[in-house]
Protein backbone atom coordinates (compact mmCIF):
# COMPACT_ATOMS: atom_id res chain seq x y z
CA UNK A 1 0.00 0.00 0.00
CA UNK A 2 1.54 3.31 -1.05
CA UNK A 3 1.41 6.49 1.02
CA UNK A 4 -1.40 8.04 -1.01
CA UNK A 5 -3.57 4.92 -0.75
CA UNK A 6 -2.86 4.68 2.98
CA UNK A 7 -3.64 8.38 3.50
CA UNK A 8 -6.91 8.13 1.59
CA UNK A 9 -7.88 4.98 3.52
CA UNK A 10 -7.00 6.53 6.90
CA UNK A 11 -8.95 9.72 6.23
CA UNK A 12 -12.01 7.81 4.98
CA UNK A 13 -12.00 5.41 7.93
CA UNK A 14 -11.36 8.27 10.39
CA UNK A 15 -14.38 10.14 9.03
CA UNK A 16 -16.51 6.98 9.31
CA UNK A 17 -15.27 6.43 12.88
CA UNK A 18 -16.05 10.03 13.76
CA UNK A 19 -19.56 9.73 12.34
CA UNK A 20 -20.08 6.39 14.07
CA UNK A 21 -19.55 7.90 17.53
CA UNK A 22 -20.82 11.34 16.61
CA UNK A 23 -21.97 12.59 20.03
CA UNK A 24 -18.79 11.75 21.90
CA UNK A 25 -16.74 12.99 18.96
CA UNK A 26 -18.59 16.33 19.12
CA UNK A 27 -17.90 16.47 22.85
CA UNK A 28 -14.18 15.94 22.20
CA UNK A 29 -14.17 18.55 19.41
CA UNK A 30 -15.97 21.10 21.62
CA UNK A 31 -13.64 20.42 24.55
CA UNK A 32 -10.60 21.05 22.44
CA UNK A 33 -12.29 24.06 20.81
CA UNK A 34 -12.98 25.63 24.23
CA UNK A 35 -9.46 25.02 25.49
CA UNK A 36 -7.86 26.36 22.30
CA UNK A 37 -10.23 29.35 22.32
CA UNK A 38 -9.16 30.20 25.88
CA UNK A 39 -5.50 29.63 24.98
CA UNK A 40 -6.00 31.93 21.98
CA UNK A 41 -7.68 34.56 24.18
CA UNK A 42 -4.77 34.42 26.64
CA UNK A 43 -2.37 34.82 23.73
CA UNK A 44 -4.41 37.68 22.25
CA UNK A 45 -4.81 39.59 25.53
CA UNK A 46 -1.24 39.09 26.74
CA UNK A 47 0.11 40.05 23.32
CA UNK A 48 -1.95 43.26 23.26
CA UNK A 49 -1.17 44.09 26.88
CA UNK A 50 2.53 43.55 26.24
CA UNK A 51 2.34 45.84 23.21
CA UNK A 52 0.42 48.46 25.21
CA UNK A 53 2.94 48.24 28.06
CA UNK A 54 5.75 48.63 25.54
CA UNK A 55 4.09 51.77 24.13
CA UNK A 56 3.65 53.16 27.62
CA UNK A 57 7.25 52.42 28.39
CA UNK A 58 8.37 54.23 25.25
CA UNK A 59 6.36 57.25 26.36
CA UNK A 60 7.39 56.93 30.00
CA UNK A 61 8.83 60.02 31.67
CA UNK A 62 11.40 60.20 34.43
CA UNK A 63 11.25 63.66 35.95
CA UNK A 64 13.09 65.04 38.99
CA UNK A 65 11.63 68.29 40.34
CA UNK A 66 13.87 70.63 42.38
CA UNK A 67 12.97 73.18 45.03
CA UNK A 68 13.06 76.87 43.87
CA UNK A 69 15.87 77.71 46.32
CA UNK A 70 18.33 75.16 44.88
CA UNK A 71 21.38 76.96 43.53
CA UNK A 72 23.41 76.13 40.42
CA UNK A 73 25.79 73.85 42.33
CA UNK A 74 22.89 71.92 43.82
CA UNK A 75 21.31 71.53 40.39
CA UNK A 76 24.60 70.32 38.96
CA UNK A 77 24.94 67.74 41.76
CA UNK A 78 21.45 66.31 41.16
CA UNK A 79 22.02 66.38 37.38
CA UNK A 80 25.28 64.47 37.82
CA UNK A 81 23.59 61.83 39.95
CA UNK A 82 20.93 61.27 37.29
CA UNK A 83 23.43 61.30 34.41
CA UNK A 84 25.62 58.72 36.15
CA UNK A 85 22.70 56.34 36.66
CA UNK A 86 23.27 53.22 34.56
CA UNK A 87 19.70 53.30 33.20
CA UNK A 88 19.89 56.93 31.99
CA UNK A 89 19.94 57.24 28.21
CA UNK A 90 19.74 61.03 28.01
CA UNK A 91 19.14 63.98 30.28
CA UNK A 92 17.53 67.36 29.69
CA UNK A 93 17.22 70.42 31.94
CA UNK A 94 13.74 71.93 32.01
CA UNK A 95 13.86 75.48 33.25
CA UNK A 96 10.70 77.14 34.71
CA UNK A 97 10.34 79.13 31.46
CA UNK A 98 10.43 76.00 29.30
CA UNK A 99 8.00 74.31 31.68
CA UNK A 100 5.62 77.28 31.43
CA UNK A 101 5.78 77.22 27.62
CA UNK A 102 4.95 73.52 27.60
CA UNK A 103 2.10 74.01 30.04
CA UNK A 104 0.60 76.82 28.00
CA UNK A 105 0.87 74.70 24.85
CA UNK A 106 -0.77 71.72 26.50
CA UNK A 107 -3.43 73.62 28.46
CA UNK A 108 -4.01 76.98 26.75
CA UNK A 109 -7.17 77.69 28.74
CA UNK A 110 -5.26 77.39 32.02
CA UNK A 111 -2.31 79.61 31.05
CA UNK A 112 -3.65 82.48 33.17
CA UNK A 113 -3.43 80.32 36.24
CA UNK A 114 0.32 79.98 35.80
CA UNK A 115 0.72 83.67 34.99
CA UNK A 116 -1.13 84.62 38.21
CA UNK A 117 1.27 82.61 40.35
CA UNK A 118 4.32 84.34 38.89
CA UNK A 119 7.91 83.17 38.48
CA UNK A 120 7.86 80.25 40.91
CA UNK A 121 4.71 78.60 39.59
CA UNK A 122 6.55 75.79 37.88
CA UNK A 123 9.78 74.36 39.30
CA UNK A 124 13.12 73.61 37.68
CA UNK A 125 13.32 69.94 36.71
CA UNK A 126 15.43 67.30 35.00
CA UNK A 127 13.81 65.03 32.42
CA UNK A 128 15.60 61.81 31.61
CA UNK A 129 15.01 59.08 29.08
CA UNK A 130 15.42 55.79 30.91
CA UNK A 131 16.53 52.62 29.21
CA UNK A 132 14.29 49.54 29.68
CA UNK A 133 14.89 48.21 33.18
CA UNK A 134 15.29 44.41 33.22
CA UNK A 135 13.15 42.64 35.80
CA UNK A 136 16.31 41.54 37.62
CA UNK A 137 17.34 45.20 38.04
CA UNK A 138 13.99 46.51 39.23
CA UNK A 139 15.02 46.47 42.94
CA UNK A 140 18.27 48.30 42.17
CA UNK A 141 16.37 50.82 40.06
CA UNK A 142 13.88 51.46 42.87
CA UNK A 143 16.78 51.96 45.31
CA UNK A 144 18.36 54.43 42.92
CA UNK A 145 15.08 56.36 42.64
CA UNK A 146 14.81 56.41 46.45
CA UNK A 147 18.38 57.71 46.65
CA UNK A 148 17.46 60.51 44.26
CA UNK A 149 14.42 61.38 46.35
CA UNK A 150 16.70 61.83 49.38
CA UNK A 151 19.07 64.17 47.50
CA UNK A 152 19.07 67.72 48.98
CA UNK A 153 16.82 70.02 46.95
CA UNK A 154 14.81 67.28 45.30
CA UNK A 155 11.09 67.75 45.99
CA UNK A 156 9.65 65.00 43.80
CA UNK A 157 10.75 62.16 41.52
CA UNK A 158 8.09 61.16 38.99
CA UNK A 159 9.05 57.73 37.61
CA UNK A 160 6.49 56.11 35.26
CA UNK A 161 8.67 53.02 35.27
CA UNK A 162 7.34 52.23 38.75
CA UNK A 163 3.74 51.66 37.69
CA UNK A 164 4.65 50.28 34.25
CA UNK A 165 6.74 47.69 36.07
CA UNK A 166 3.70 46.85 38.19
CA UNK A 167 1.57 46.53 35.05
CA UNK A 168 4.18 44.20 33.57
CA UNK A 169 4.20 42.11 36.74
CA UNK A 170 0.42 41.79 36.48
CA UNK A 171 0.83 40.94 32.79
CA UNK A 172 3.31 38.17 33.59
CA UNK A 173 0.90 36.87 36.21
CA UNK A 174 -2.03 36.91 33.75
CA UNK A 175 0.10 35.15 31.13
CA UNK A 176 1.24 32.51 33.61
CA UNK A 177 -2.27 31.87 34.94
CA UNK A 178 -3.64 31.80 31.40
CA UNK A 179 -1.01 29.34 30.25
CA UNK A 180 -1.63 27.15 33.30
CA UNK A 181 -5.38 27.22 32.60
CA UNK A 182 -4.78 26.47 28.92
CA UNK A 183 -2.45 23.59 29.83
CA UNK A 184 -5.06 22.10 32.18
CA UNK A 185 -7.78 22.44 29.54
CA UNK A 186 -5.53 20.96 26.86
CA UNK A 187 -4.77 18.06 29.18
CA UNK A 188 -8.53 17.58 29.58
CA UNK A 189 -8.95 17.75 25.79
CA UNK A 190 -6.26 15.14 25.24
CA UNK A 191 -7.93 12.95 27.83
CA UNK A 192 -11.34 13.41 26.15
CA UNK A 193 -9.94 12.63 22.70
CA UNK A 194 -8.11 9.62 24.11
CA UNK A 195 -11.40 8.40 25.58
CA UNK A 196 -13.25 8.92 22.29
CA UNK A 197 -10.57 7.13 20.28
CA UNK A 198 -10.55 4.39 22.88
CA UNK A 199 -14.33 4.11 22.57
CA UNK A 200 -14.09 3.98 18.76
CA UNK A 201 -11.39 1.31 18.94
CA UNK A 202 -13.69 -0.60 21.29
CA UNK A 203 -16.55 -0.31 18.78
CA UNK A 204 -14.17 -1.61 16.13
CA UNK A 205 -12.59 -4.31 18.30
CA UNK A 206 -13.99 -7.14 16.20
CA UNK A 207 -12.79 -5.51 13.01
CA UNK A 208 -9.38 -4.95 14.55
CA UNK A 209 -9.25 -8.64 15.47
CA UNK A 210 -10.13 -9.55 11.86
CA UNK A 211 -7.56 -7.11 10.52
CA UNK A 212 -4.87 -8.67 12.70
CA UNK A 213 -6.01 -12.11 11.65
CA UNK A 214 -5.59 -11.43 7.94
CA UNK A 215 -2.17 -9.86 8.45
CA UNK A 216 -2.76 -6.12 8.73
CA UNK A 217 0.22 -4.28 10.18
CA UNK A 218 -0.10 -2.03 13.25
CA UNK A 219 0.48 0.95 10.94
CA UNK A 220 -2.59 -0.01 8.94
CA UNK A 221 -4.69 -0.76 12.04
CA UNK A 222 -3.72 2.35 13.98
CA UNK A 223 -3.65 4.83 11.10
CA UNK A 224 -7.40 5.52 11.04
CA UNK A 225 -7.47 6.07 14.82
CA UNK A 226 -4.54 8.50 14.68
CA UNK A 227 -6.29 10.35 11.89
CA UNK A 228 -9.52 10.41 13.88
CA UNK A 229 -7.70 12.13 16.75
CA UNK A 230 -6.01 14.54 14.36
CA UNK A 231 -9.35 15.28 12.66
CA UNK A 232 -11.02 16.02 16.00
CA UNK A 233 -8.14 18.29 17.00
CA UNK A 234 -8.19 20.08 13.64
CA UNK A 235 -11.94 20.67 13.81
CA UNK A 236 -11.61 21.91 17.42
CA UNK A 237 -8.78 24.23 16.36
CA UNK A 238 -10.78 25.60 13.43
CA UNK A 239 -13.81 26.27 15.66
CA UNK A 240 -11.53 28.02 18.19
CA UNK A 241 -9.92 30.14 15.46
CA UNK A 242 -13.36 31.06 14.10
CA UNK A 243 -14.63 31.97 17.59
CA UNK A 244 -11.56 34.14 18.25
CA UNK A 245 -12.15 35.92 14.94
CA UNK A 246 -15.79 36.43 15.91
CA UNK A 247 -14.88 37.90 19.29
CA UNK A 248 -12.38 40.23 17.65
CA UNK A 249 -14.99 41.40 15.14
CA UNK A 250 -17.34 42.16 18.06
CA UNK A 251 -14.68 44.14 19.94
CA UNK A 252 -13.21 45.96 16.93
CA UNK A 253 -15.85 48.77 16.71
CA UNK A 254 -15.23 49.59 20.40
CA UNK A 255 -11.43 49.76 20.16
CA UNK A 256 -11.32 53.46 19.23
CA UNK A 257 -13.66 54.53 22.02
CA UNK A 258 -12.64 52.16 24.81
CA UNK A 259 -9.18 52.28 26.36
CA UNK A 260 -9.69 48.79 27.81
CA UNK A 261 -10.79 47.27 24.49
CA UNK A 262 -7.83 48.91 22.78
CA UNK A 263 -5.40 47.66 25.39
CA UNK A 264 -6.76 44.11 25.28
CA UNK A 265 -7.57 43.43 21.65
CA UNK A 266 -6.55 46.15 19.22
CA UNK A 267 -4.31 43.73 17.26
CA UNK A 268 -5.63 40.30 16.24
CA UNK A 269 -3.55 37.14 16.02
CA UNK A 270 -1.32 36.80 12.95
CA UNK A 271 -2.18 34.13 10.33
CA UNK A 272 0.86 32.17 11.51
CA UNK A 273 -0.40 32.23 15.12
CA UNK A 274 -3.84 31.05 13.96
CA UNK A 275 -2.27 28.22 11.94
CA UNK A 276 -0.16 27.30 14.98
CA UNK A 277 -3.33 27.23 17.13
CA UNK A 278 -5.09 24.84 14.72
CA UNK A 279 -1.93 22.73 14.34
CA UNK A 280 -1.68 22.56 18.12
CA UNK A 281 -5.23 21.19 18.16
CA UNK A 282 -4.22 18.51 15.64
CA UNK A 283 -1.16 17.68 17.75
CA UNK A 284 -3.33 17.37 20.87
CA UNK A 285 -5.69 15.06 18.96
CA UNK A 286 -2.85 12.90 17.76
CA UNK A 287 -1.42 12.76 21.29
CA UNK A 288 -4.81 11.62 22.58
CA UNK A 289 -4.94 8.87 19.97
CA UNK A 290 -1.41 7.72 20.77
CA UNK A 291 -2.14 7.65 24.51
CA UNK A 292 -5.33 5.70 23.89
CA UNK A 293 -3.89 3.17 21.44
CA UNK A 294 -0.88 2.35 23.59
CA UNK A 295 -3.26 0.73 26.03
CA UNK A 296 -5.22 -0.84 23.18
CA UNK A 297 -2.07 -2.63 22.01
CA UNK A 298 -1.41 -4.05 25.45
CA UNK A 299 -4.89 -5.54 25.42
CA UNK A 300 -4.39 -7.23 22.06
CA UNK A 301 -3.82 -10.96 22.49
CA UNK A 302 -0.88 -12.55 20.78
CA UNK A 303 0.32 -9.38 19.10
CA UNK B 1 5.66 -27.69 7.24
CA UNK B 2 4.30 -27.49 10.83
CA UNK B 3 6.30 -28.99 13.71
CA UNK B 4 5.53 -28.96 17.45
CA UNK B 5 8.29 -29.95 19.87
CA UNK B 6 7.12 -30.53 23.45
CA UNK B 7 4.70 -27.61 23.29
CA UNK B 8 2.81 -26.68 26.45
CA UNK B 9 0.51 -23.78 27.16
CA UNK B 10 -0.45 -23.00 30.70
CA UNK B 11 -2.62 -20.05 31.68
CA UNK B 12 -1.85 -17.74 34.57
CA UNK B 13 -4.59 -19.50 36.55
CA UNK B 14 -2.44 -22.64 36.45
CA UNK B 15 -4.81 -24.42 34.07
CA UNK B 16 -3.05 -26.31 31.30
CA UNK B 17 -4.48 -25.96 27.76
CA UNK B 18 -1.75 -27.99 26.05
CA UNK B 19 0.73 -30.34 27.64
CA UNK B 20 3.89 -31.54 25.90
CA UNK B 21 2.53 -31.74 22.34
CA UNK B 22 4.96 -33.08 19.74
CA UNK B 23 3.74 -33.55 16.19
CA UNK B 24 4.58 -32.91 12.56
CA UNK B 25 2.24 -32.00 9.73
CA UNK B 26 3.68 -32.32 6.23
CA UNK B 27 3.23 -29.86 3.37
CA UNK B 28 -0.01 -30.50 1.50
CA UNK B 29 -1.48 -32.67 4.25
CA UNK B 30 -5.15 -32.56 5.36
CA UNK B 31 -5.38 -33.08 9.06
CA UNK B 32 -8.37 -33.15 11.40
CA UNK B 33 -7.87 -32.09 14.98
CA UNK B 34 -10.53 -33.43 17.25
CA UNK B 35 -11.37 -33.78 20.90
CA UNK B 36 -14.02 -32.72 23.37
CA UNK B 37 -14.63 -29.06 24.19
CA UNK B 38 -11.68 -27.75 26.19
CA UNK B 39 -9.33 -30.42 24.87
CA UNK B 40 -6.98 -27.75 23.45
CA UNK B 41 -7.92 -27.69 19.73
CA UNK B 42 -8.33 -23.94 19.48
CA UNK B 43 -5.20 -23.23 21.53
CA UNK B 44 -3.16 -25.52 19.27
CA UNK B 45 -4.39 -23.66 16.17
CA UNK B 46 -3.85 -20.23 17.76
CA UNK B 47 -0.22 -21.10 18.46
CA UNK B 48 0.40 -21.74 14.74
CA UNK B 49 -0.58 -18.22 13.63
CA UNK B 50 0.83 -16.54 16.76
CA UNK B 51 -2.49 -15.54 18.24
CA UNK B 52 -1.01 -17.12 21.36
CA UNK B 53 2.47 -18.19 22.45
CA UNK B 54 3.50 -21.46 24.12
CA UNK B 55 4.63 -21.51 27.74
CA UNK B 56 7.32 -24.01 26.76
CA UNK B 57 8.41 -25.91 23.66
CA UNK B 58 9.00 -24.81 20.08
CA UNK B 59 6.73 -24.47 17.06
CA UNK B 60 8.19 -24.33 13.55
CA UNK B 61 6.09 -23.20 10.59
CA UNK B 62 7.94 -23.51 7.31
CA UNK B 63 11.14 -23.83 9.34
CA UNK B 64 10.54 -20.57 11.25
CA UNK B 65 10.17 -20.62 15.00
CA UNK B 66 6.93 -18.68 15.38
CA UNK B 67 7.57 -17.83 19.03
CA UNK B 68 10.70 -15.94 18.01
CA UNK B 69 9.07 -13.89 15.25
CA UNK B 70 9.21 -10.23 16.31
CA UNK B 71 5.83 -8.60 16.89
CA UNK B 72 6.23 -6.35 13.87
CA UNK B 73 6.65 -9.41 11.62
CA UNK B 74 3.60 -11.35 12.85
CA UNK B 75 1.32 -9.83 10.13
CA UNK B 76 3.62 -11.26 7.46
CA UNK B 77 3.36 -14.76 9.00
CA UNK B 78 -0.42 -14.42 9.07
CA UNK B 79 -0.55 -13.51 5.39
CA UNK B 80 0.75 -17.00 4.62
CA UNK B 81 -1.91 -18.67 6.77
CA UNK B 82 -5.63 -18.55 6.05
CA UNK B 83 -7.86 -18.83 9.11
CA UNK B 84 -11.56 -19.70 9.24
CA UNK B 85 -13.61 -19.59 12.45
CA UNK B 86 -16.89 -21.05 13.57
CA UNK B 87 -18.36 -17.55 14.03
CA UNK B 88 -17.18 -16.40 10.55
CA UNK B 89 -15.72 -13.09 11.84
CA UNK B 90 -16.91 -11.00 8.94
CA UNK B 91 -17.05 -7.21 9.17
CA UNK B 92 -20.78 -6.47 9.17
CA UNK B 93 -20.54 -2.88 7.88
CA UNK B 94 -18.49 -3.90 4.85
CA UNK B 95 -19.67 -5.63 1.68
CA UNK B 96 -18.67 -9.17 0.82
CA UNK B 97 -16.18 -7.76 -1.70
CA UNK B 98 -14.65 -5.46 0.94
CA UNK B 99 -14.45 -8.31 3.43
CA UNK B 100 -12.70 -10.57 0.99
CA UNK B 101 -10.51 -7.91 -0.66
CA UNK B 102 -9.13 -6.69 2.64
CA UNK B 103 -5.72 -8.32 2.29
CA UNK B 104 -5.20 -7.32 -1.38
CA UNK B 105 -5.93 -3.74 -0.33
CA UNK B 106 -3.36 -3.92 2.47
CA UNK B 107 -0.89 -5.30 -0.06
CA UNK B 108 -1.48 -2.22 -2.23
CA UNK B 109 -3.15 -3.87 -5.21
CA UNK B 110 -5.07 -1.45 -7.39
CA UNK B 111 -8.86 -1.58 -7.22
CA UNK B 112 -9.18 -3.49 -10.49
CA UNK B 113 -6.82 -6.23 -9.34
CA UNK B 114 -8.48 -6.31 -5.89
CA UNK B 115 -11.76 -6.94 -7.68
CA UNK B 116 -10.28 -9.66 -9.87
CA UNK B 117 -8.70 -11.63 -7.00
CA UNK B 118 -11.78 -11.18 -4.78
CA UNK B 119 -13.99 -12.36 -7.64
CA UNK B 120 -11.75 -15.40 -8.19
CA UNK B 121 -11.77 -16.30 -4.46
CA UNK B 122 -15.54 -15.89 -4.27
CA UNK B 123 -15.99 -17.87 -7.47
CA UNK B 124 -14.12 -20.76 -5.86
CA UNK B 125 -16.67 -20.83 -3.05
CA UNK B 126 -19.60 -20.21 -5.41
CA UNK B 127 -20.45 -16.71 -4.22
CA UNK B 128 -19.11 -14.42 -6.95
CA UNK B 129 -22.66 -13.12 -7.51
CA UNK B 130 -22.89 -11.81 -3.92
CA UNK B 131 -19.96 -9.38 -3.98
CA UNK B 132 -22.16 -6.34 -3.32
CA UNK B 133 -24.14 -7.95 -0.50
CA UNK B 134 -23.54 -7.40 3.19
CA UNK B 135 -22.91 -10.28 5.64
CA UNK B 136 -26.33 -9.73 7.25
CA UNK B 137 -27.94 -10.60 3.91
CA UNK B 138 -26.29 -14.05 3.77
CA UNK B 139 -27.16 -17.42 5.30
CA UNK B 140 -24.80 -19.13 7.77
CA UNK B 141 -23.37 -21.39 5.07
CA UNK B 142 -22.81 -18.45 2.73
CA UNK B 143 -21.10 -16.47 5.49
CA UNK B 144 -18.77 -19.38 6.13
CA UNK B 145 -17.99 -19.61 2.42
CA UNK B 146 -17.16 -15.87 2.42
CA UNK B 147 -14.84 -16.46 5.38
CA UNK B 148 -13.17 -19.27 3.41
CA UNK B 149 -12.84 -17.01 0.37
CA UNK B 150 -11.19 -14.38 2.56
CA UNK B 151 -8.82 -17.01 3.93
CA UNK B 152 -7.98 -18.15 0.40
CA UNK B 153 -7.45 -14.72 -1.15
CA UNK B 154 -3.66 -14.79 -0.81
CA UNK B 155 -3.43 -18.49 -1.80
CA UNK B 156 -2.08 -19.40 1.65
CA UNK B 157 0.21 -22.34 2.17
CA UNK B 158 -1.72 -23.30 5.29
CA UNK B 159 -5.46 -23.10 5.88
CA UNK B 160 -6.60 -23.36 9.49
CA UNK B 161 -10.26 -23.93 10.29
CA UNK B 162 -11.54 -23.86 13.86
CA UNK B 163 -14.89 -25.64 14.00
CA UNK B 164 -15.97 -24.13 10.65
CA UNK B 165 -19.08 -26.32 10.55
CA UNK B 166 -20.02 -25.78 14.20
CA UNK B 167 -22.84 -23.39 13.32
CA UNK B 168 -24.05 -25.25 10.24
CA UNK B 169 -26.46 -28.11 9.64
CA UNK B 170 -25.33 -31.49 8.30
CA UNK B 171 -25.84 -30.69 4.57
CA UNK B 172 -24.08 -27.34 4.81
CA UNK B 173 -21.28 -28.96 6.82
CA UNK B 174 -20.71 -31.50 4.07
CA UNK B 175 -20.69 -28.71 1.51
CA UNK B 176 -18.06 -26.77 3.50
CA UNK B 177 -15.93 -29.90 3.96
CA UNK B 178 -16.06 -30.55 0.19
CA UNK B 179 -14.78 -27.02 -0.27
CA UNK B 180 -11.87 -27.67 2.08
CA UNK B 181 -11.09 -30.94 0.30
CA UNK B 182 -11.05 -29.09 -3.02
CA UNK B 183 -8.68 -26.50 -1.56
CA UNK B 184 -6.50 -29.30 -0.21
CA UNK B 185 -6.35 -30.92 -3.63
CA UNK B 186 -4.79 -27.72 -4.95
CA UNK B 187 -1.88 -28.28 -2.54
CA UNK B 188 -2.86 -26.30 0.53
CA UNK B 189 -2.06 -27.78 3.94
CA UNK B 190 -5.37 -27.90 5.83
CA UNK B 191 -5.86 -28.14 9.59
CA UNK B 192 -9.50 -28.70 10.38
CA UNK B 193 -10.59 -28.66 14.02
CA UNK B 194 -13.93 -30.33 14.71
CA UNK B 195 -15.57 -32.60 17.24
CA UNK B 196 -17.91 -34.04 14.57
CA UNK B 197 -16.79 -37.69 14.37
CA UNK B 198 -19.24 -38.47 11.56
CA UNK B 199 -17.72 -35.74 9.43
CA UNK B 200 -14.19 -36.97 10.17
CA UNK B 201 -15.04 -40.57 9.33
CA UNK B 202 -16.71 -39.56 6.08
CA UNK B 203 -13.48 -37.99 4.84
CA UNK B 204 -10.83 -40.43 6.06
CA UNK B 205 -7.86 -38.06 6.39
CA UNK B 206 -5.34 -37.99 9.24
CA UNK B 207 -6.87 -37.36 12.68
CA UNK B 208 -5.09 -35.91 15.70
CA UNK B 209 -7.07 -36.44 18.89
CA UNK B 210 -6.57 -34.24 21.91
CA UNK B 211 -7.79 -34.87 25.44
CA UNK B 212 -7.07 -32.54 28.38
CA UNK B 213 -4.34 -30.81 26.37
CA UNK B 214 -2.49 -34.00 25.45
CA UNK B 215 -2.18 -35.67 22.07
CA UNK B 216 -3.78 -39.05 22.75
CA UNK B 217 -4.11 -40.39 19.23
CA UNK B 218 -2.59 -39.74 15.79
CA UNK B 219 -4.43 -41.80 13.19
CA UNK B 220 -2.89 -41.64 9.72
CA UNK B 221 -4.88 -40.90 6.60
CA UNK B 222 -6.67 -43.76 4.87
CA UNK B 223 -6.48 -41.84 1.58
CA UNK B 224 -3.73 -41.60 -0.98
CA UNK B 225 -1.64 -38.43 -0.53
CA UNK B 226 -2.61 -35.51 -2.79
CA UNK B 227 -0.20 -34.09 -5.34
CA UNK B 228 1.35 -30.82 -4.18
CA UNK B 229 1.49 -28.14 -6.88
CA UNK B 230 3.33 -24.85 -6.17
CA UNK B 231 1.23 -22.30 -4.35
CA UNK B 232 1.31 -18.90 -6.04
CA UNK B 233 0.41 -15.89 -3.91
CA UNK B 234 -0.68 -12.33 -4.60
CA UNK B 235 2.86 -11.24 -3.84
CA UNK B 236 4.58 -13.60 -6.27
CA UNK B 237 6.88 -12.00 -8.82
CA UNK B 238 7.12 -8.69 -6.98
CA UNK B 239 9.82 -9.11 -4.39
CA UNK B 240 11.40 -12.52 -4.23
CA UNK B 241 13.68 -11.57 -1.35
CA UNK B 242 10.80 -10.84 1.01
CA UNK B 243 8.85 -13.33 3.07
CA UNK B 244 5.50 -13.90 1.32
CA UNK B 245 3.32 -10.94 2.07
CA UNK B 246 6.15 -8.99 3.70
CA UNK B 247 5.12 -5.60 2.37
CA UNK B 248 2.59 -2.86 3.30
Amino acid sequence: MNVLQAFSYFVREAAVGLARSLRVSLLAILTIAVSLFLSGMVLLVSKNLARTAQEWRAEARFTVYLAPEVDAAGKAAVGATIAQGRWTASLEEITPDVARERFERAFPSLSELVAERGEGALPFSFEAVIKPVPAADSAAFSAWVEELRRQPGVVMVDADQDWIGQVETVLTLIRGLGLALAAILLGASIFTIASVVRLTSFLYREEIAVMRLVGATEFYIRGPFYFEGILQGLLGGLIAAGALGGVHLLIEPRIASSLLAGALASKFLTPLELVALVAFGALAGWTGAVVSLNRETLDAPGS
Amino acid sequence: MIQFFGVSRRFSTGQSALDGITLEIARGEFCFITGASGAGKTTLLKLIFREDVPTSGQILVNGRNVSLIPRSKIPFLRRTIGVVFQDFRLIERKTIFENVAFLPRILGLDHGRQKRVAFEALRRVGLSHRMASFPSQLSGGEKQRVAIARALINEPEILIADEPTGNLDQDLSQEIVRLFLDIHLRGTTVLFATHDRVLIESVGHRVLTLAHGRLVDDRPSRRAPAAVPPTPTLDNGRDESATPGERA
